[in-house]
């Protein structure tokens, strides 16, 4: 097997090859690209799209799926931003709150789902409707706009080309590494999407697992929701309506197994940047925004593609 | 027809499963294919029907050159096959998966009166007793091979090629199979029979072609000129080996696992048996018998409906195997390791260490990997699993070390009562001594083990006392004198007894 055959079989080879490739050409045809600014432009708007990817590849581990992503995330940012502008609650204990009412949506699909039975993605499409309905129901649609200064700040500050919103997902994705390699639950959880019968026989828990799945994922879903309302500067009730395709997207192409019991949270992590890349990319040459779904589609087809000959070539299938 | 393989090789990545075998296969005649796991048996008949195509060498069908690009042209030949595999789908009535492709229509819509008579026609050839309106997963698994080799025949093949197809039907089922195929012979198909039952073999088979690692050992020689310890010999290599069990004291003081005229929801009635510790506790009865759903019982999910089950003395219901191994220190092998033992895409070590990691867990809940690899090499080493690290996916380990890790999980575990069902099933002779071996050896160390077999020479060789279940009911013990002729007796005359009393029951 020559060189280049066997890199192909390195699971985040391709992704990694794929940006330093994108990047090249782009600092050779965009001039404005290497710039500070530009960068730290799309950092910025990666730092949300991480955490959703993080969330959707949670419930792909367990074998699962959280269509809820987007719709948990803009009824998180409403409450959130309600939180605030209403009630007058300081950041910290919005933020508090935030974070417990995406924990608090991740067990109800997780019993849901766990209790009855039921497909995760009927009982996480039907969880979707219900939160988007709450979402729209309390704002009528009308945004938030009177957010704190200091966390509009937040949302802009950076270190040079790095974002401070950048170290909320780079954190999380350094636990969710350690979670999912080195503690009992997360060892669990993988084994259960592996395979949920003989988890079950061999003494893991069947609900203690798909419920920790969805309240991690609805956890992580919260803090994409804060992040982005600290972006935004307002609290949008549109927030989390483009998430779902992006959520699914980036761990495949990261190289989560569909089926369940395997995922890799740098490949992730690497997704979500050749998307990023990508979506900057095409704003630098004018191409008009909505082909950047094309470009993504065909994108997700090269990536299960690339995925399934590796598995066909090292004898797995 | 006559079918003729000559020398075809087949390499799959690191391995070379056929390296020149030959087969030739005559019309009216039974021809067994033999060896032992992984010397290529499958691979041969997968070749054969298109599924896979070979490195080199020739298939021919009547002297002509064949190279059937998929199953369907195969059957369009006249050679059919059933695989290990189920190949139905289960949603669709049993009528509707024999005559699948070729279901026949009236008008432009499917006649479901003729699709009924044909597949009753074919059904009733095998007696099975299966309604043809059923749908496919209310179906027993021997119930399906029986649909699997109805399907087969129905296509009227002239060359029937049938891989292990006894593996998991009763005796009955076994009987009614082996009167057809022989009327098949007679009226000129040429079939091809893959079993592991020595027995099966003699009682059917006119020649026999052995493979052994991928080559031939014995190609076409006369079933009437093999003995017994010649083929075993010749599939493993050399001279078969008696199991040493060793001696064993159990500790008839004490009762680890009681049964106090148990029912359940599942169909059991009454069912009273003690465990001691120390002890090999032998389930015998036909696939069917309730055995395994005993088994399932006792370890969760509700379904115990009357009487008590004692576990070390104190009256105890089990909620799930969660409990089961955390509280009660029961654990469970179960007899479909693919399905229900292993994650077979994960790593030896995930798959030992998965009763571990909840023990494992130190500062902050994390687990050290040092310790872990720690925790489970012993029990690699110990139960001698071949595998190059830790880190090989179990999908990557033969059948016989695939079942040392899922009994290694529940050692590393330190069960104190092991629930071991079917554990030598597909697996082949030279690992089956082993493995009987070291569930000796387990029970030694102290270990209570429920061991649920159909396998009579296993029973006997391990067991110290057999029950012996029939109908959902156990109708009788029988002390093990580790004796062949007699024991077996004793446990047939119990099941025996019962069917002329059961009218109901008869043939």
């Amino acid at each position: 097997m020559n060189l280049f055959r066997r890199l192909l079989l390195v699971e985040w080879s391709g992704l990694a090859a794929a940006i330093v490739i994108g990047a090249g050409a782009l600092a050779l045809i965009a001039p404005n690209f290497l710039t500070e600014f530009n960068i730290y432009v799309m950092l910025r708007s990666l730092s949300v799209g991480l955490l959703v990817a993080f969330a959707q590849m949670i419930t792909l581990g367990v074998g699962q799926m959280n269509i809820a992503v987007g719709a948990i995330g803009g009824m998180v940012a409403i409450a959130f931003g309600g939180a605030m502008e209403i009630y007058g609650l300081p950041v910290g204990a919005a933020v508090a709150l935030a974070l417990a009412i995406g924990a608090a949506a991740g067990l109800i699909n997780g019993l849901l789902i766990a209790r009855t039975g039921i497909n995760a993605f009927i009982i996480t499409l039907a969880t979707a409707s219900a939160f988007t309905g709450i979402n729209f129901g309390i704002t009528r649609s009308i945004p938030f706009y009177k957010m704190p200064p200091t966390l509009v700040a937040f949302g802009d500050q950076h270190l040079s080309a790095i974002p401070y919103l950048l170290v909320a997902p780079l954190a999380v994705a350094a636990l969710l590494g350690l979670f999912f390699s080195r503690t009992a639950p997360g060892r669990q959880l993988l084994a259960f999407g592996g395979n949920p019968h003989a988890a079950e026989l061999s003494g893991v828990s069947r609900e203690r697992v798909v419920a920790s799945a969805h309240v991690l994922s609805g956890l992580t879903t919260a803090l994409a929701a804060v992040l982005a309302v600290a972006q935004l500067g307002s609290a949008q009730p549109t927030i989390g309506a483009d998430w779902l395709l992006l959520s699914f997207a980036a761990p495949i192409i990261g190289g989560a197994a569909l089926t369940g019991g395997y995922i890799s949270v740098f490949g992730t992590m690497l997704a979500v940047f050749l998307i990023g890349l990508i979506q900057n990319g095409m704003v630098l040459a004018k191409v008009d925004p909505y082909w950047v779904q094309f470009v993504l589609g065909a994108l997700i087809l090269a990536a299960v593609g690339l995925n399934r000959w590796r598995a066909v070539n090292s004898g797995a299938a | 027809m006559n079918l003729v393989v000559d020398s075809v090789s087949k390499s799959f990545p690191g391995v070379k499963a056929l390296d020149g075998v030959s087969l030739d296969l005559a019309a009216g005649e039974i021809h067994a294919l033999m060896g032992e796991n992984g010397a290529g048996k499958s691979t041969l008949i997968k070749i054969v029907t298109g599924l896979y195509a070979p490195d080199s060498g020739r298939v021919l069908v009547d002297g002509e050159p064949v190279a059937f690009a998929s199953p369907r042209d195969a059957l369009a030949a006249g050679v059919s096959a059933v695989h290990q595999e189920r190949n139905l789908i289960p949603r669709f009535t049993v009528e509707e998966n024999i005559l699948l492709e070729r279901l026949p229509t009236r008008r432009g819509f499917v006649d479901y009166a003729a699709v009924n008579r044909e597949a009753r026609r074919y059904l009733a050839l095998l007696d099975g007793g299966i309604d043809a309106r059923a749908k496919v997963r209310s179906l027993s698994v021997a119930q399906m091979q029986i649909v699997e080799i109805a399907k087969a025949l129905s296509l009227e093949a002239k060359i029937l090629l049938l891989d292990e197809p006894t593996a998991s039907i009763t005796e009955h089922e076994t009987a009614a199979l082996f009167k057809l195929l022989r009327r098949l012979r007679d009226d000129g198909v040429a079939i091809v029979f893959v079993s592991h039952k020595l027995e099966e073999v003699f009682a059917l088979a006119d020649r026999v072609t052995v493979l052994r690692d991928g080559k031939n050992v014995a190609t076409g020689a006369p079933m009437a000129e093999m003995t017994r310890q010649r083929l075993v010999s010749l599939m493993i290599g050399r001279e078969e080996r008696v199991a040493q069990i060793g001696e064993r004291r159990v500790d008839w003081s004490q009762v680890v696992l009681e049964a106090r005229r148990l029912s359940t929801s599942l169909g059991h009635r009454e069912n009273s048996f003690a465990l001691h510790r120390g002890e090999i506790l032998g389930l015998y009865g036909l696939v069917g018998a309730g055995r395994s759903e005993l088994a399932h019982a006792i370890l969760g999910a509700g379904r115990i409906s009357e009487g008590e089950l004692l576990i070390r003395g104190e009256p105890a219901r089990i909620a799930d195997m969660h409990e089961a191994l955390t509280k009660f220190r029961i654990g469970y092998v179960s007899e479909d390791r693919k399905q229900e033992g292993l994650i077979l895409m994960h790593s030896v070590m995930d798959n030992v260490a998965i009763t571990l990691w909840r023990r494992l867990a130190g500062f902050m809940g994390l687990i050290n990997p040092r310790k872990e690899a720690r925790a489970v090499q012993p029990f690699v080493d110990r139960l001698e699993i071949r595998t190059p690290s830790l880190d090989r996916p179990v999908s990557n380990l033969s059948g016989g070390n695939q079942q040392k890790v899922s009994i290694a999980k529940w050692l590393a575990a330190n069960v104190e009562i092991l629930i071991v069902d079917e554990p030598t099933v597909g697996i082949d002779i030279k690992t089956k001594t082993y493995l009987h071996e070291l569930i000796g050896g387990i029970a030694r160390d102290g270990v209570s083990i429920l061991l649920i077999s159909s396998d009579m020479a296993e029973m006997i060789t391990l067991a110290d006392r057999i029950l012996v279940m029939h109908g959902f009911r156990i109708v009788g013990e029988v002390a093990n004198d580790h004796l062949y002729e007699t024991t077996s007796k004793a446990i047939m005359s119990r099941i025996h007894a019962l069917n002329e009393t059961e009218p109901a029951a008869a043939d």
